[in-house]
């Protein structure tokens, strides 16, 4: 009896947490829920429209049986007609009054605050993406030890994000300040067109808080069963607010570039889903979301790096070995896809407005793209580099250490490819000295189909390194190993040379015809990425183990890779938002709205790449703290010291990678 | 370099004062010799450290607006400092040894950014009041070059782009590759027989295929060739030449703006000019500003029409020194040309930085000089090609690059003229013209 009454009161306070947890969600959505009827209607709400007195007249005015006159405007995306119901984008002077200024830059100012924030946001976006995914690994793998290890893991991020997560929320507040006091017009233009959204998103910004404090507070009590099912779906919950909240965020900036649902002189025409749904809107989703992730996967890397190089003991520095092996896959699992996504960006641009895709890939911004390019091989290289390290830690790799040096010169000899820049912007005097837009030399070499052949062989290479790790300290044991080895091979062969090929038959084709040779270049090497790593994970089946993997016995350099990548992604992010921004030239909003600022103009690039740097040193040394201060407040050991740590010499389960 | 130091002493000077006093405190306080020396030595390495990470801020407060490309060996020096740091402070080695790495990674990749050619995106074009309907057809194709390309004779330079930013997409040399849009080269010509293409529909708009049909209600297709320029520049999508419409459209749609709305906005006398251009560089007689006013005016509305008399949208950062409209003495003391150059018949103007100015003697002798290699041919190119370009020809004895660049922007093409006129009439040992 006292049994079954003891079974009852535990079922009964599990029903009671569980009915708690949802009357919270609840809670904390339905403000969301109750403001998306005004989003449906197209924002009812006149944004910039007449204050409330002015409106009462009006509404008296139409009582007396007089005819409201509304003034039609034409939207300059969409082309269709509607009621101009805000104020037109104010005409500014180069003045204090538009333009307040302290003793320095005010565009400065503001792109530092813009992009701490923003690194800050892309992070604590990000890490429960992760998190999501490493605790449903553990909830689904039948390992029990590997599901402790996945669960601790995850734990790990979110205790991290949770940290940066009150920071991110300073620096949002810190950057309105910034834009209220130094661009009172602009940012009171732009909040008069988004008005009708501002409450959505202030109120997904409680949610976000909500749900991620009670994901990250009920870890231990929601542990077992249904209840930790629940707590995964907290999780999803957790990922749909802050990705509609990056959405909405985005739109800001999406408007800016390529406004719509305004008319010629910025009036809001009543449709807030035009205002937000504008022409790069979705590619900057896809792309910011990419970016996020890989980004998100460098940080928790070069925090797992930091850990393992101060560890004090073997146990530590195998789980945080484990630890940025795994941030660090993540990361460069979203970096393949991230050029793709740029390029659909770079398309809807081009489409968009041709000058401003010509400004960005072949007029003034060019050159900044030549260090992307480099930036991206960097990146390449140094993953390469962490996976070469990362087979010293594996009994049985010792085989492929002699085919690495053939490697590295694949990738050089791509990477130097890559980067060779074919119509070079210039001044008139280096013009003149140069003799034409192209290099005598240089520019017979880097045309887009050689480029397109250097990055392919350098993400092929990538894909080779990865499948040589997950062989590491295995031999397949299928029967078709043999038939799987030589068919592997050979599609490698084929794809490589198939890109080499198509490199070299651009030189001898029209460049108009030449840009469609990378669909079959980028199609061998997607083939790889698709078709050979999932058939290597086939092949690997019941494979021989030639030993376990020995977390935290890897080379400190190969930590230096992790921060490297770490370091080198940040700084590709300044530099590409940099990018993203100064396109406009000298529009706020462009073509609606002028910036007549005493910084109207595009700095030079040695200057952007020293404020960039300023930006990425500064977020490091930020998070760095943040690193510190997670570190001080930690109260879980790193693995339970009953469970088996992944540094001891049992052999591996094969899903262990 | 003793600027840099003596700015980091002033602004870490308590750091300094802090670890010289604790320097002198355990000399004083510890007894053992041996950690006495230890700590001294930790001491003398924190100062090296705080000094070299100083200089290094100072570096950047001294240079950060300045046109020096060596802030990055700030970040080397910060990168030397945290890494010594990191040998003789041992509890935060892994620290200091990240945070010397990543400042090591971001000097290489701002490095890179300083070594790169450093191209400049300026201002965006001052909006200068020009009487266009006075000018005579020569005049009106220099603006016009101007507004295309940027400058005067600018035409010739690859990758030279102005106010028009046509040469962004548009070739303009015969037999130059022009793949995002037509090239431009005898145009005039060419725009008759694209009125007779069976997909113009001369006259018959609504069968037209393309997205738009006609620049606005009523407005109908061209008729001759200056409307049909016209008509390209104020509705690109009205007719589109085969192979340049937008991918994926089938040669419905131009990705071509129309110039006379933003981000490109060009007056009616602008487009004017640029038009008058065209035909004025192929050696042909332009059609007068009313016709080719009256061309815009058929394809733009009213209300889209951009007048000289508009209200300036705010863009006149930095203003017109001169008009025109002003007597030349008062041209020459408003562009400041009399505290550098001697000018007969001026008052004031008796400068010695630069030659004086009596250019009716000394223009026609430069012309013939075997260094001359700008692009006047006459007495009054050579004086525009002086004032707009001051280094294409630098007069033996005086130096280059002392002369301001940037006149064409501040003096309007009326006060050019002005100058040229009275400069060209000055000779040695000559009276000089009446001021006007």
């Amino acid at each position: 009896m006292g049994h079954l009454l003891t079974r009852l009161t535990r079922r009964h306070k599990k029903f009671t947490a569980m009915a708690a947890l949802f009357a919270m969600c609840g809670l904390l959505l339905l403000p969301i829920f109750l403001a998306l009827p005004a989003l449906a209607g197209g924002g009812a709400p006149a944004a910039g429209g007449p204050p409330p007195d002015v409106a009462a007249e009006q509404e008296a005015a139409k009582g007396e049986g007089e005819e409201e006159k509304v003034e039609m405007g034409r939207d300059v995306y969409y082309k269709i007609e509607g009621p101009a119901v805000g104020m037109p984008a104010p005409k500014t002077e180069d003045n204090e009054t538009y333009y307040p200024r302290y003793n320095f830059e005010s565009r400065v100012l503001l792109w530092v605050a813009n992009q701490q924030h923003l690194y800050y946001g892309s992070f604590v976006l990000a890490v429960p993406i992760f998190c999501m995914c490493i605790e449903f690994a553990g909830m689904v793998s039948k390992d029990r030890a590997m599901a402790k290890k996945y669960d601790q893991l995850a734990y790990d991020f979110i205790k991290i994000s949770l940290t940066a997560y009150s920071l991110t929320a300073i620096l949002g507040g810190i950057l309105i300040f910034t834009f209220l006091t130094l661009y009172p017009a602009f940012f009171g233009y732009l909040s008069s067109i988004f008005r009708p959204v501002m409450h959505i998103y202030a109120l997904l910004f409680v949610a976000e808080s909500g749900t991620l404090y009670i994901y990250y507070y009920g870890w231990d009590k929601m542990k077992e069963g249904l209840m930790k099912w629940i707590h995964l779906s907290m999780c999803v919950i957790l990922n749909v607010i802050g990705t509609v909240l990056m959405f909405l965020a985005n739109s800001w900036i999406g408007f800016m570039m390529s406004p719509a649902g305004v008319d010629e002189q910025g009036r809001y025409l009543g449709n807030i889903w035009h205002v937000v749904h504008t022409a790069l809107w979705n590619p900057l989703n896809v792309h910011r979301i990419l970016g996020n992730m890989a980004f998100g996967g460098g940080v928790v890397a070069a925090y797992a790096a930091y850990r393992f190089l101060s560890a004090k003991n073997d146990e530590e520095r195998a789980h945080y070995d484990w630890m940025g092996y795994i941030a660090m896959s993540l990361g460069v699992a979203f970096l393949i896809p991230l050029p793709f996504a740029g390029y659909w960006l770079m398309r809807e641009v081009y489409a968009y407005r041709q000058q401003m895709g010509i400004t960005l890939m072949g007029g003034l911004l060019a050159w900044l793209f030549i260090i992307q390019a480099t930036m991206i091989g960097i990146l390449f290289l140094t993953t390469n580099y962490y996976l070469w390290q990362a087979l010293g830690r594996m009994t049985g790799a010792e085989r492929f250490q002699r085919y690495i040096k053939y490697l590295v010169f694949i990738l050089v000899v791509g990477l130097l490819v890559f980067i060779t820049p074919h119509t070079i912007v210039m001044t008139p005097a280096e013009l003149k000295a140069m003799g034409g837009q192209q290099h005598p030399v240089l520019g017979n070499y880097g045309v887009m189909s050689a480029k397109n052949g250097g990055i392919n062989a350098i993400i092929m290479t990538t894909i080779l390194s990865f499948i040589w790790y997950q062989r590491g300290n295995k031999i397949p044991a299928v029967k078709w190993a043999k038939f799987g080895n030589i068919f592997m091979g050979c599609f490698f062969v084929i794809a490589q040379l198939n890109n080499v090929w198509l490199a070299c038959y651009g030189y001898f084709i029209p460049a108009n015809v030449r840009i469609g040779l990378s669909v079959p270049q980028v199609a061998g090497t997607l083939s790889c990425l698709f078709l050979m790593t999932p058939l290597n994970l086939a092949m690997l089946k019941g494979a021989k183990q030639l030993g376990p993997i020995r977390w935290g016995q890897i080379q400190p350099r190969s930590q230096y890779a992790l921060i490297m990548l770490a370091t080198a992604f940040t700084w590709m992010m300044g530099l590409m938002g940099y990018i993203r921004s100064s396109v406009r030239l000298f529009w706020h909003v462009n073509e609606v709205m002028r910036d007549n600022s005493p910084w109207a103009y595009t700095h030079t690039i040695g200057f952007a790449a020293n404020v960039i740097s300023f930006n990425v040193l500064f977020f490091w040394i930020t998070i760095m703290f943040v690193f510190w201060l997670g570190a001080l407040g930690m109260k879980k050991a790193p693995i339970p010291a009953a469970e088996p740590v992944p540094g001891t010499p049992a052999p591996q389960p094969a899903t262990g990678h | 370099m003793v600027g840099i130091i003596g700015e980091a002493i002033s602004i870490g000077w308590p750091i300094f004062a802090l670890l010289i006093g604790l320097l002198f405190y355990y000399q004083a306080t510890i007894p053992d010799p041996v950690q006495k020396k230890q700590v001294s030595f930790k001491l003398m390495i924190g100062l090296l450290v705080a000094f070299m990470a100083l200089m290094a801020i100072a570096n950047y407060k001294t240079n950060f607006y300045g046109e020096s490309r060596l802030l990055p060996v700030s970040l080397v020096m910060i990168t030397i400092a945290t890494f010594i740091a990191s040998l003789y402070f041992t509890n935060i080695s892994a620290l200091m040894k990240i945070g010397g790495f990543m400042f090591f990674v971001a000097a290489a990749l701002s490095g890179y950014g300083n070594w790169l050619p450093q191209v400049e995106g300026g201002f965006p074009p001052p909006v200068v009041k020009l009487d266009f309907q006075s000018m005579s057809p020569q005049q009106l194709g220099d603006e016009g070059e101007k507004i295309i390309f940027g400058g005067l004779g600018q035409s010739k330079v690859q990758g030279a782009i102005g106010k028009g930013q046509c040469p962004l997409c548009h070739g303009f040399q015969k037999g130059f590759l022009s793949e995002r849009a037509p090239n431009l080269f005898d145009i005039p010509g060419r725009a008759t027989k694209r009125l007779d293409e069976p997909n113009y529909h001369k006259g018959d708009p609504a069968s037209r295929p393309s997205v738009q049909k006609e620049a606005f209600e009523g407005s109908g297709t061209a008729e001759n060739a200056q409307e049909y320029i016209a008509e390209s520049h104020a509705c690109p999508n009205c007719y589109v030449v085969p192979g340049f419409g937008v991918k994926g459209t089938n040669d419905t749609e131009s990705p071509m703006p129309r110039i006379h709305k933003p981000p490109i906005s060009l007056s009616m006398g602008e487009l004017a000019a640029v038009d008058t251009w065209m035909y004025v560089r192929e050696g042909l007689e332009a059609p007068g500003y009313e016709e080719i006013v009256a061309s815009y005016e058929k394809f733009i509305p009213e209300a889209d029409r951009i007048t000289e008399t508009a209200e300036d949208d705010g863009a006149a950062a930095g203003g017109v020194l001169a008009t025109g409209e002003e007597p030349v003495n008062e041209i020459f003391t408003k562009g400041a040309c009399i505290a550098c150059h001697t000018i007969p018949g001026i008052e004031g103007a008796t400068g010695k930085v630069g030659p004086v100015l009596t250019e009716g003697s000394n223009a026609p002798q430069r012309l013939k000089d075997g260094n001359y290699k700008g692009k006047a041919k006459s007495v009054r190119e050579y004086i525009t090609e002086s004032i707009l370009s001051p280094s294409a020809y630098v007069v033996k004895d005086f130096p280059d690059n002392q002369m301001p660049k940037d006149f064409g922007k501040k003096l309007s093409a009326g006060a050019v003229n002005k100058i040229v006129d009275y400069l060209s009439q000055l000779k040695e040992g000559e009276e000089p013209p009446p001021i006007e």
